[in-house]
């Protein structure tokens, strides 16, 4: 069996011409880009920043299309085509500065007409790879057509033979780009839907309504979007990957993109899309099923991230103005006591030195907390933990002796908590002159969340074992990255949310709820949160990023999470290892990454840009 | 750089000037067919409401108008030269150094990184190329020109180390470092405090002389214009609609808005209950919602259907120099010496018994250097000094007093945000001065409420109108249902005369006037028998000040309130209190009648605060008296009598009594109160700040 070619069988040329517009756009976008940096003149829509960013996503695009026109099917890429492409890439560029200012006596402005050339290739290449891609897939079951109308009546092969000849025969028709266009099919169409029906209500629907006002906010969008759909077909309805993320087919390792699969089953499908892995495992399956670890956790950690840097950070906003010397009485003796007990456990369990660190560090808080106000101590403890290396924290908690002592889940007993915390409050300081409606509200929503946090935290042969409703136990691995990514976030959050909070905190309305009477809690949840929520929302993005970046790093020590677990920065990992021989492996996870990453950027970017206008 | 010499016609010519801004969804005319002339070494003043476009048509001068603001229309000649057609190098030649332009907030315009001295050096030597010891001479020589005192200690500190007054001369001063043809003054003042505001508008006039600038002064307050200007120019909603020379329009305007914006600011003569102000019916209309044909026509008295909803209405001259213009159609036929109609007289409402009663109350701050370990000395704050006063039943007392004077203290220790450091606070005989407010029931918490200054931050702006009044009848336990309260908010929205669909309403669909009154109405949720008004129509335009102020006094009479104003603005005070209690530093130095308190003997720092108002009447003929320096710290009060520093009347009181005691309070008669050490003889020989013209000539 023939392995699929990248554009698929009937495209020949196709490579070529995209080769031609994009050594077009590139020459263009670098005359451009040089000429602007020359001239004075700002009239040109094109900025250095522009420039640099398309040069550097050419490089990648080049790279490929040049590896398959010159490496034929299956093309990846080795260490002398690079070469080869960084040699003329740089002749590509010593051409275009030479070009640049040949224009210069040509034209009035060089730089716009440069730029004016440069967006009209883009177009062209975009036009391209959509007629390819129609063509694509409109024809590509032709061959197989002509195929059977030339075969003999009397020796054509029973319908089930033809029909899997049928398959491979319209698969190697599409090539891998398109096999793999039609694999995502159910994510465009969920997409298609999505930016149709938000398009046509935009006006109606706020702040997200307003995104669809900018180009960069919907791209962001749409990428993060595509990974979540991906998540949720792959996760739930088990569509989209081809293979299963642990299964090993022989003669597979470390195959190119597009080897057909060998002694394929009927069932199963019968190439690597994109090549197979060093445990000859399905690359392409991997990077998708990667997407739902990825997706699930990285929202879900940030947003208990925010549920403790909002619920610590408003109180010290809040109360960052008198000392809390009113507490001397009890709450003083009670937190002293605590503090006491700890050092003297620790005396008796770890040692002296240890003893002495507690102590130190447990009696500067008792001493922010009561000699000045929570705001310093509250900020002190956050940038105690700022201060620590997060890789060196990362590696402390996953310690398998650590994790014996069960720190992770006392800490997971401290961290979740906050959310039960932060929905009580906030009912509560809003009906609290209700009394029915109080009750009735916190029990609809306390009681479920709190049955939902015993189960989190109660695992069964663990430190904490005595909860007889546990509905589910989270894998060990899981809570562990999930504990320290919470816990190294929120001080971050923290940080944020208490500036907002002491901005917000001077404004007239917050003493007009003062002057009547309002409880503390209700001004910082009703009062001042939502008027936070513009910042927060976008720091939620970027910090969805960052989270997402932190689990790669996480995934890419194997700390954490199991070491066969296909999610990105395991996978990363993986592939580094024989990069320079076979770097079809550690790419595709990569590029999720990055786009995942670049997608949530530009959603932060769109989403401040909107909310800044009226 | 060098100047463009040898000109002698106008400095600069702006004919038919538009300008509109580009949203994502329209196009905004921000200005429309907007002329001006300024004539070498005038002053023009540009008057108007926010909104109405003055600011723009001064960046637009500028030729900043960011990025979505385009000229679209007309043009801007600037010595005979249309800056339409300079390019970005000739205007940044021209900007800071021909044209030069003070802005309002001082704080904002300076760079808090950079010393006085190089922010202003840095003026001559970007446009002129200057040597830095010529720079430096310059700036201190211009420094002094401002009237800062010690020019050198000036230009060696840092913005942040200067008050707010001294920050806007430092502004002025950098204006003038390149000897500007040209002064744009964007509201300069209005970001200071009375006094201070005098001293600058005075120090501004002396330097147009000294100095032979033209000066374009865009303003919102007609007094200050009259005060400054020579010609003035009345803009309403994007056009100009009455221009001329400034004793004639002020004394004989041809535009039913120029008219209907005096009758709404309280001059001498207005009175709440016999000659209310007139509000100007109607809203400021939104710039895509414009009217077709007259701008003011749906709030003008005499607009006529058929003729001034006809399309685009040119300037016309309104007399025959063709000096004084107006763009009204109709202002041949008006009868501009029409006597007001004068509405319902109201009556005035019985002043009952005492409320509040405050006596001797102290509230003191301690200021420790370090919290942490205890150590180094604490500094104490005097913010409130022996305040005692009484307020009765429908009563509205005025509070009066510049920054710093402690009056937004005594309303925290009043609200019980804060607790009396000493002294004692009666609210029907009983004690509250100890209460923090989280002791305080219910009753007494809804009977003291407070109305606040800024408009735009007084309302949560992501909770409804309707959301935010009910809020406070739940937490006053006012109806027992959700749909009774939802009915009482209704009944307090009609109160306020808000329209009932308001309820739904976010805050940033309403106006400034139209959240004022959502916040007065959530102050009286709960019936409160004693408002502190905070300020509460300073913020707002004039047209709506009226109106806000009249509801007030609607209210009041109504409900029988307590009202405390507070306030810096003394013409309004004289319009509706019936006492006024004038503050300095925390000392009450003078409380009495508001007759008593306008005419004199007064204390000497009331006698100040009233020659410092602008008041917008060509009749009018005011003492001048300017204060030297600034409001001492409350840190750091001077010894002796608290207003000692800056008093003219000082050397008449024997032995320097002034700096040694602080004076005993003496009462004058009448209940009228007076903390100064002058004697009866010499307060006797006191003259009336404030005169009418012709009482004057009598």
């Amino acid at each position: 069996m023939e392995p699929l070619t990248w554009f698929g069988a009937y495209a020949t040329g196709f490579g070529s011409l995209l080769a031609i517009a994009i050594t077009i756009a590139v020459i263009c976008g670098l005359c451009a880009m040089l000429l602007s940096l020359t001239s004075s003149s700002t009239s040109g829509s094109f900025s250095l920043f522009n420039g640099i960013a398309v040069v550097v996503l050419m490089i990648v695009g080049f790279s490929y299309v040049y590896a398959t026109v010159t490496g034929g099917a299956g093309g990846g890429l080795d260490s002398g085509s690079l070469g080869k492409i960084l040699a003329l890439l740089l002749g590509l560029a010593l051409f275009a500065a030479m070009l640049g200012y040949f224009m210069n006596t040509f034209f009035d402005d060089p730089a716009a007409t440069m730029g004016y050339v440069f967006v009209l290739a883009l177009k062209v290449i975009g036009l391209l790879v959509a007629a390819w891609l129609v063509w694509t897939l409109l024809f590509a079951g032709a061959g197989f057509r002509d195929y059977v109308a030339g075969l003999d009546p009397d020796t054509m092969p029973d319908a089930e033979t033809l029909a899997a000849e049928k398959r491979i025969a319209v698969m190697q028709g599409r090539g891998i780009i398109a096999s793999i266009f039609m694999r995502f099919m159910p994510v465009w169409t969920s997409l298609a839907l999505l930016f149709t029906v938000s398009m046509f209500y935009k006006r109606k629907l706020g702040l997200y309504g307003k995104l669809y006002d900018n180009i960069i906010g919907m791209i962001g969008f749409g990428l993060v979007m595509f990974w979540v759909f991906t998540a949720f077909y792959s996760g739930f309805f088990e569509m989209i990957a081809t293979h299963g993320a642990l299964d090993q087919a022989s003669g597979m390792k470390n195959k190119l993109p597009g080897t057909p699969l060998r002694g394929a089953e009927a069932h199963e499908y019968p190439f690597y899309l994109l090549g197979g892995d060093n445990l000859a495992r399905d690359v392409f399956s991997r990077m998708v099923m990667g997407s739902g670890i990825v997706i699930l956790i990285a929202p879900l950690a940030t947003l208990f991230a925010f549920m403790v840097g909002i619920t610590l950070g408003l109180p010290a906003g809040y109360f960052s103005g008198p000392a809390l010397n009113s507490v001397k009485s009890y709450g003083a003796i009670a937190t002293a006591a605590v503090f006491a007990v700890i050092v003297v456990y620790t005396l008796a369990t770890s040692g002296f030195m240890n003893a002495l660190i507690f102590a130190t560090v447990l009696g500067i808080m008792f001493a922010l907390l009561f000699k000045t106000t929570l705001d310093t101590a509250l900020s002190f403890l956050a940038n105690l933990i700022l201060a620590f290396p997060v890789i060196l924290l990362f590696y402390l908690l996953v310690t398998p002796e650590i994790v014996k002592t069960g720190l992770p889940q006392y800490m997971a007993v401290v961290l979740f908590a906050f959310p039960m915390i932060f929905v009580g409050v906030l009912l509560h300081s809003r009906l609290r002159t209700q009394p029915a409606k109080n009750k009735l509200w916190l029990s609809v929503w306390l009681i479920p969340m709190f049955l939902l946090y015993m189960s989190t935290i109660n695992t069964a042969g663990s430190k904490i074992d005595f909860w007889p409703l546990d509905f589910f136990d989270i894998p060990g691995g899981i809570l562990v990255v999930f504990v320290s990514v919470v816990f190294v976030n929120s001080p971050t959050v923290f940080r944020i949310v208490r500036g907002l909070a002491l901005d917000i905190n001077s404004r007239d309305y917050v003493a007009a709820a003062q002057t009547r009477g309002e409880g503390p809690w209700y001004i910082m949840l009703w009062e001042i949160l939502p008027n936070a929520r513009g910042p927060l929302i976008v720091d939620f993005c970027l910090r969805i990023g960052y989270t997402t970046i932190l689990l790669g790093t996480l995934g890419f020590f194997g700390l954490g999470l199991p070491p066969e677990s296909p999610d990105w920065g395991s996978t990363i990992n993986d592939g580094r290892k024989l990069l320079m021989i076979y770097p079809h492996p550690a790419l595709p996870p990569a590029f999720a990454l990055l786009s995942l990453v670049l997608g949530l950027n530009l959603l932060a970017d769109g989403l401040r840009e909107e909310s800044l206008k009226d | 750089m060098s100047k463009i010499h040898d000109y002698d016609g106008p400095i600069l010519e702006i004919d038919k000037l538009s300008i509109s801004f580009f949203t994502r969804l329209r196009e905004i005319p921000a200005v429309m067919d907007f002329s001006v002339k300024v004539a070498p070494g005038e002053a023009v003043g540009l008057v108007g409401e926010s909104g109405c476009g003055k600011s723009t048509v001064a960046l637009g001068v500028m030729r900043d108008l960011g990025k979505n603001g385009r000229i679209v229309g007309g043009s801007i000649k600037f010595k005979g030269r249309d800056m339409e057609k300079m390019d970005a190098d000739e205007l940044r030649g021209i900007r800071g150094n021909e044209i030069a332009m003070i802005y309002q907030e001082p704080m904002a315009s300076l760079n808090p990184a950079m010393k006085i001295g190089a922010q202003l050096m840095e003026v001559p030597m970007i446009h002129e190329g200057v040597s830095e010891t010529e720079a430096y001479n310059r700036a201190l020589e211009v420094v002094t020109d401002v009237k800062l005192p010690d020019p050198k200690r000036m230009l060696s500190s840092y913005p942040h180390q200067l008050s707010g007054g001294q920050q806007q001369r430092i502004v002025i001063a950098m204006a003038l470092m390149s000897k500007p043809s040209l002064l744009i003054l964007d509201e300069p003042t209005t970001a200071l405090d009375v006094t201070v505001e005098a001293a600058v508008v005075e120090l501004v006039k002396d330097l147009g002389k000294k100095y032979g600038t033209s000066m374009l002064f865009i303003s919102h307050n007609l007094g200050l214009v009259l005060e400054t200007c020579d010609r003035i120019c009345v803009m309403y909603s994007g056009e100009a609609v009455e221009r001329g020379d400034i004793e004639t329009v002020f004394n004989n305007m041809q535009h039913p808005y120029t008219q209907a914006l005096f009758r709404s600011i309280p001059l001498p003569g207005a009175d709440k209950n016999s000659r209310p102000l007139v509000a100007i019916p109607g809203n400021f209309p939104l710039p895509h919602e414009r009217p077709k044909g007259c701008n003011f026509g749906p709030r003008c008295d005499y607009y006529e259907e058929g003729q001034c909803d006809e399309g685009f209405i040119p300037m016309h001259p309104a007399d025959s120099a063709g000096d004084h213009e107006t763009r009204c159609l109709k202002f041949k036929e008006i009868d501009w010496n029409a006597p007001l109609e004068i509405g319902e007289q109201k009556t005035k409402g019985e002043i009952g018994k005492v409320v509040l009663k405050m006596d001797n109350l102290k509230k003191y701050y301690e200021v420790a250097a370090n919290a942490l370990f205890g150590g180094a000395e604490t500094r104490v704050v005097k913010a409130n000094e022996t305040l005692s006063f009484e307020a009765h039943e429908s009563e509205t007392l005025a509070i009066v007093g510049e920054s710093g004077c402690g009056k937004s203290t005594f309303a925290k220790v009043l609200m019980g945000l804060e607790t009396a450091t000493d002294g004692e606070i009666l609210l029907d005989g009983e004690n509250i001065e100890g209460t923090a407010i989280e002791h305080r029931d219910t009753k007494t918490v809804a009977d003291i409420q407070m109305v606040f200054q800024n408009p735009f931050d007084t309302l949560n702006p992501s909770m409804t109108v309707g959301r935010q009044i009910v809020r406070a009848l739940e937490i006053f336990g006012v109806g027992d249902s959700d749909e009774a309260r939802r009915e009482r908010m209704l009944h307090l929205l009609d109160l306020v005369k808000l329209p009932r669909a308001f309820a739904d309403r976010m805050p940033r669909q309403l106006s400034g006037g139209q959240k004022q009154r959502v916040g007065i109405a959530r102050a009286f949720a709960g019936d409160a028998r004693i408002v502190v008004a905070d300020e509460p129509v300073s913020a707002l335009d004039v047209s709506v000040q009226a109106a806000v102020t009249d509801l007030l006094m609607e209210i009041q009479r109504e409900h029988k309130t307590t009202l405390l104003f507070i306030s810096h603005d003394l013409s309004i005070v004289r319009y509706l209190s019936d006492r006024v209690m004038v503050m300095y530093l925390g000392h009450v130095v003078e409380l009495g009648t508001t007759d008593d308190i306008f005419s004199p003997p007064y204390h000497p720092y009331t006698e100040a605060l009233l020659s410092a108002v602008p008041i917008a009447d060509t009749k009018i003929e005011k003492q001048h008296i300017v204060l030297e320096g600034d409001i001492p710290s409350a840190m750091n009060p001077p010894s002796g009598c608290p207003f000692q520093t800056r008093c003219r009347w000082k050397d008449n009181v024997p032995d320097g009594l002034c700096d040694k005691e602080v004076p005993q309070v003496k009462d004058l008669g009448n209940g009228h109160e007076i903390k100064c050490h002058l004697d009866d003889k010499t307060l006797k020989t006191m003259e009336p700040v404030i005169k009418l013209a012709q009482e004057a000539a009598e």
